[in-house]
């Protein structure tokens, strides 16, 4: 494109700096929300109007705030379920089966201490919360390491194994909490029994200790990618399985090992939202919301460029939208689903922009030039 | 057991025609795992203009046009920008999923018209997937413009050389299969099963993917494929054939769990070297032009 003398030109980046690359992510979640405004100018609703309501609700407003938090935490959790096979190379989408798996081991370790029958347990809190939460990560693990252990050994593609693991742990959820399912409600209202109130842990203003986990899993994660050897196998794996084998990093125990680190944390997210997060302390009917939620994570995971520490702020601008979704949509009357289409729109401007990290616009003086 | 067959072969019409869509494009070097999107626009844009006009023609056209502009998406996005495949159709995926949650969550529920007629107890569209499959078969290996396809596939850079567009040929390649996909989500939205709810493909697209992988790119074996992979997927859907054994939310996850064991067997060693694999070698790689 030609201004003048000056003419519009791309040119291939050299290398792109930590700040290039958060002010094309920045101006990314921008767009989204631009083009996001359609939405809500084809239901007849000022954008500004809209985000006016969205963000202040979500952010400004103090018993909103906790409930942005948890969700904060949550999409967090999620979003390192992501990065971790991310950095390897390979896609992680069966964080909502990983979550799910993560709350029914939580619930297990609770029905095996007799919890449903006696509403409490002889064993001290601290230690039953500490169950809890290995039971957690163990679950999520065990159906990210059934995706890992395909991938590395048999070469199955893990984009379709994880999202066939997520239908079938949604429906096992169903089995194990509906219908006369072993963790049934005694109230029979298709969920699972209630967390008693001397398990539930303390909170913060509002937000569960699970904050400090998903903070510090972030430190841990930057420095065990980053600078062990572990993070550079799991890296030289992602830049070149081939290349890796031969300088005796194994194709089998890669995958193995980032889909269960990151099962493991999509199960921490299971223990956040079903057995901490005040107002729920059980598998609610609902779980299925939370595992479409859990998709939220992929796309801050490539905001974020698979940089932990940089998907703290994108989960909590997250969190606060599709809590603020939620609101909009009973508030100004629009359909069910808005906080879905959200999700849509922000994950396809994504895509767009993923050429900005490779390419820039630069003006060129032309002029003199034959 | 008639019924049970027919209905085997219903089910396997909509994960052959999907697959056929991903196909083409795979076979010109595009790999959309998006799949599962771009049917779940044709299936709920379909249906809502079905249900809003009456009429079984304008839906299955809009549908069939919307896969064809999501395909162009994909194509824009892998082919002129140049980007990773994946990443462009994992987008695709989560933006059909996202946005046709919030688009046709007002026309919930039944299509409520007078079911499309049946051939010999067949949906009529197990005709065309059988023709589609020939047609698609001929062209790509009995055709020039098969030939263009498959070399744009293999290697981009020697088919340039010789005078061939890979960006037009594969822009065709996706924007045919994109039609193809939301062609078969209008067959399951308008059809199949002709009730729309919220993310109601249960990962077909995600079946009709892995179903192209194994087929080895060729129509044939992808046919066959789908229809075991239709015939699972019924027997699955029917505890009835065996009472008492298990729950009706266990039987659900059957369908998916036989999906698992059929991925795990094709991708053996044995089970490879006994069909022989012939993979389109520029599949995923963006193509530069120099």
């Amino acid at each position: 494109m030609r201004i003048g003398s000056r003419e519009l030109k791309l040119e291939r980046r050299e290398s792109l700096s930590g700040w290039q690359a958060t002010g094309i992510s920045i101006l990314a979640i921008l767009v989204a929300l631009a083009i996001f405004s359609i939405i809500f100018i084809l239901a007849g609703i000022n954008p500004l109007t809209a985000y006016a309501e969205i963000f202040s609700y979500a952010f400004a407003n103090p018993f909103v705030l906790p409930l942005t938090m948890n969700r904060f935490i949550f999409i967090l959790l999620c979003t390192y379920a992501f990065i971790i096979p991310f950095a390897a190379g390979l896609w992680n989408i069966g964080m909502a089966g990983q979550l799910y798996a993560g709350s029914l081991t939580v619930y297990a370790v609770l029905l095996a201490l007799g919890v449903k029958e006696f509403q409490s347990t002889q064993l001290p809190t601290t230690l039953v919360i500490l169950m809890m939460l290995i039971a957690a990560m163990l679950g999520g693990a065990f159906i990210g390491g059934i995706a890992g252990f395909l991938k590395g050994k048999y070469n199955v593609n893990e984009i379709v194994v994880t999202m066939m693991l997520n239908f079938m742990t949604f429906w096992v959820v169903s089995d194990f909490i509906k219908e006369g399912g072993i963790f049934m409600n005694p109230g029979g209202r298709g969920e699972s029994f209630e967390l008693p109130p001397s398990l539930q842990p303390p909170l913060i203003m509002g937000v569960p200790f699970t904050i400090f986990i998903a903070i510090g899993v972030a430190l841990l994660l930057y420095f065990v990618l980053r600078r062990t050897k572990i993070g550079y196998e799991i890296r030289a794996y992602g830049e070149n399985p081939t290349a890796a084998a031969y300088a005796g990093i194994s194709n089998f125990s890669i995958p193995l090992l980032v889909f269960i680190m990151g099962g493991a944390l999509a199960g921490l997210a299971g223990y956040h939202y079903f057995a901490a997060v005040p107002g729920v302390y059980k598998i609610a009917r609902t779980y299925g919301y939370f595992g479409d939620l859990a998709f939220y994570g992929i796309i801050c995971g490539l905001i974020s460029r698979g940089n932990p520490l940089a998907a703290i702020p994108v989960a909590f601008l997250f969190g606060g939208l599709s809590i603020g979704g939620r609101l909009v949509q009973g508030k100004l009357g629009m359909s069910f689903g808005v906080d879905y289409a959200l999700l849509g729109v922000l994950m396809i401007t994504l895509v767009a922009f993923q050429f900005f990290y490779r390419y820039k616009f630069i003006w060129e003086n032309s002029q003199g030039e034959p | 057991m008639w019924e049970f067959f027919i209905r085997s072969l219903d089910a396997s019409t909509i994960f052959t025609i999907a697959a056929l869509g991903e196909l083409i494009g795979q076979r010109s070097g595009i790999l959309n795992v998006g799949i599962e999107g771009v049917m779940l626009f044709g299936a709920t844009l379909g249906f809502i203009t079905a249900k809003t006009t009456g009429s079984y023609l304008l839906g299955f056209l809009v549908g069939i046009a919307v896969g064809g502009l999501i395909g162009l998406l994909h194509g824009f996005f892998s082919i002129t920008l140049g980007g990773d495949q994946v990443v462009s159709g994992m987008g695709i995926w989560i933006l059909g999923f996202g946005l046709t949650t919030y688009i046709g969550s007002p026309y919930t529920g039944p299509l409520g018209m007078e079911r499309i007629p049946t051939i010999l107890g067949l949906s009529p569209f197990f005709f065309v997937a059988i023709a589609l499959t020939i047609i698609i078969w001929f062209i790509l290996s009995k055709t020039s413009l098969g030939l263009r396809i498959r070399s744009v596939g293999e290697s981009p850079e020697v088919a340039e050389v010789s005078g061939i567009s890979v960006a037009k040929t594969r822009y065709l390649c996706v924007v045919g299969g994109g039609m193809l996909m939301g062609f078969a989500g209008a067959i399951f939205s308008l059809d199949y099963n002709p009730v729309w709810s919220y993310n109601f493909l249960l990962g077909r697209g995600f079946i009709a993917l892995a179903l192209v992988f194994f087929s080895m790119w060729n129509p044939f074996i992808l046919l066959g494929g789908s229809i075991l992979f239709g015939t699972l997927w019924q027997l699955s859907l029917n505890p009835q054939f065996i009472p008492g054994l298990m729950s009706r939310y266990k039987w659900r996850t059957v369908p998916f769990a036989i999906t698992l064991g059929a991925l795990l067997l094709m991708s053996t060693k044995w089970f490879r070297t006994k069909w022989g694999a012939a993979t389109p070698e520029a599949l995923g790689q963006p193509y530069v032009k120099d």
